[in-house]
């Protein structure tokens, strides 16, 4: 019998992993249009706020003020970085100028929203760790379409799909990382959960407000636009309902 | 509630919600003309409040069954989509304060008029669920449609029709708001099976609506960290207040 603390980093690193794996439908991916673009940006942000519609109601359940103030510094947050990054000339591989920008803010949101996650993940172990391999298995899979939303706008920006599941791990191993001492500190990491919650949220939905829908509807017709992103939602609520 | 049938309490609030669309009318009374950054405000603001009134409808249906209410949820989002391409709405520009065509004029009501139909549904269906919680919706659904009514008053003033006629006209374009309502929920009542499908719905609908019309309306309006701003804290306020309430 291994260490339960191994076990539980063991878990986290296996969910990172799956992360990667939603890079996959963008290896078929030949063409990037502006419409490709568009739906990339569209699936994306309504992977993201079904993501955060999940995230606010399991943080307004630990505390809603906690959760609506972790909401506005995750905002602050994504806005403190804007400012960062804006003056200073950014190169994410090969690309440069506003699109470098974008791809460093989704990797940055989508890594700090696992810091959260794996917080969750750490508590939850906490309350008892006979459920700790479906917990995981269930986490790993609703990886996927996290890892799916990070490639939809690195892909179309000339990312290759290697790196694009590459950055969805990396963006993930905050999971097993903050997994481990939530584990250990339960009580502690309870307290602190809504805030990390709503902080990923804020990021999250922000994000998707101010970048990828503005630009998904300058490239494609609004009621395609809008039926990717509502379709999406949808599908991810219902996905993490069941997961 | 309040001592009242459950159908006068739907009746009641959800033209209390309709009504407060002569609200919106307000800041004509003090100049003729609103610019164009606080028209795309005002459709942030109402966004921002319907998208978190969706996300309120979902949390609340998804205990009763989640994939009836993904179901009933997809058919809003296809019922929405289709309403707009049906009536030759789909890619209509609710920004031309210059354009005084007929056919202008109409499609701009009738899009209204979908509008609070869709939102009829979801306060029937919320107080199908529980009447508090079908007059939290209700209210919240009431405050949204100040500022939309605004913009509507913003295009109409701009056509030349008096305030008070474009106040009536809000209000007009919204009695489909209290007819929805008293269906929706008779429906329910009827078969309490149907919530689920009636909350997804809303739901599905109030989302594409927002997807469509308000939010790319109001990205040409004003710039976009304001927009994502002044949504973000419209819905964080919808959601603070359902915990409030509950």
């Amino acid at each position: 019998m291994t260490h339960p603390v191994l076990t539980v980093f063991l878990y986290g690193l296996v969910t990172a992993l799956a992360t990667g794996l939603g890079a996959l439908p963008f290896a078929f991916l030949r063409t990037v249009s502006p419409r490709v673009v568009a739906s990339a940006n569209a699936i994306a942000g309504g992977l993201m706020l079904g993501a955060s519609f999940g995230l606010v109601a399991e943080g307004t359940e630990y505390g809603a003020w906690q959760t609506l103030a972790g909401a506005l510094l995750g905002v602050l947050f994504i806005i403190g970085t804007q400012r960062l990054l804006g003056d200073r000339e950014v190169a994410f591989g090969d690309v440069r100028g506003t699109d470098a920008k974008q791809m460093a803010l989704i990797v940055i949101v989508m890594t700090i929203h696992s810091f959260a996650e794996g917080v969750a993940v750490g508590v939850s172990f906490g309350g008892g760790a006979t459920l700790a391999l479906v917990i995981t298995l269930a986490i790993a899979v609703h990886n996927i379409p996290e890892g799916l939303a990070i490639s939809a706008v690195l892909r179309p920006r000339g990312v290759s799909v290697a790196k694009c599941a590459g950055w969805s791990i990396f963006s993930s191993l905050p999971q097993p990382l903050m997994a481990v001492p939530a584990f250990l500190f339960v009580e502690t990491f309870q307290k602190a959960l809504p805030y990390g919650l709503g902080f990923a949220a804020g990021a999250m939905v922000f994000m998707v407000l101010e970048e990828l829908l503005p630009e998904a509807y300058d490239r494609a017709r609004r009621p395609v636009v809008a039926l990717q992103v509502s379709l999406t939602l949808v599908a991810m609520v219902l996905f993490q309902q069941y997961l | 509630m309040l001592g009242l049938e459950p159908t006068l309490v739907v009746l009641l609030f959800s033209a209390i919600s309709a009504a407060s669309a002569v609200l919106g009318a307000g800041p004509f009374l003090f100049r003729r003309q609103l610019p164009i950054v606080q028209i795309g405000w005002a459709n942030a603001l109402a966004a921002g409040m319907m998208l978190g009134a969706a996300y309120v409808l979902l949390i609340g249906g998804l205990p009763l069954g989640a994939a009836a209410v993904a179901a009933g949820a997809v058919l809003g989002i296809g019922f929405a989509a289709w309403s707009h391409t049906a009536s030759g709405t789909g890619d209509l520009d609710l920004n031309r304060l210059d354009d005084t065509g007929p056919t202008y004029g109409y499609q701009v009501l009738l899009v209204n008029s979908l509008h609070s139909a869709f939102e009829g549904v979801a306060i029937g269906a919320a107080m199908a669920l529980s009447l508090p919680f079908g007059v939290f919706v209700a209210l919240a659904i009431a405050i949204h449609n100040i500022p939309e009514a605004t913009v509507l008053c913003a295009i109409l003033t701009g056509r030349r029709v008096a305030i008070s006629s474009a106040a009536g006209l809000a209000v007009a374009a919204n009695v489909s708001q209290v007819m929805l309502a008293i269906f929706t929920f008779a429906i329910v009542d009827a078969a309490p099976g149907a919530l689920p499908w009636a909350l997804g719905l809303a739901t599905g609908a109030l989302i594409q609506l927002v997807m469509a019309d308000l939010l790319p309306e109001s990205y040409r309006q004003a710039g976009h960290r304001t927009i994502a701003l002044v949504a973000i804290v419209a819905m964080g306020i919808v959601v603070l207040l359902r915990t409030a309430v509950a």
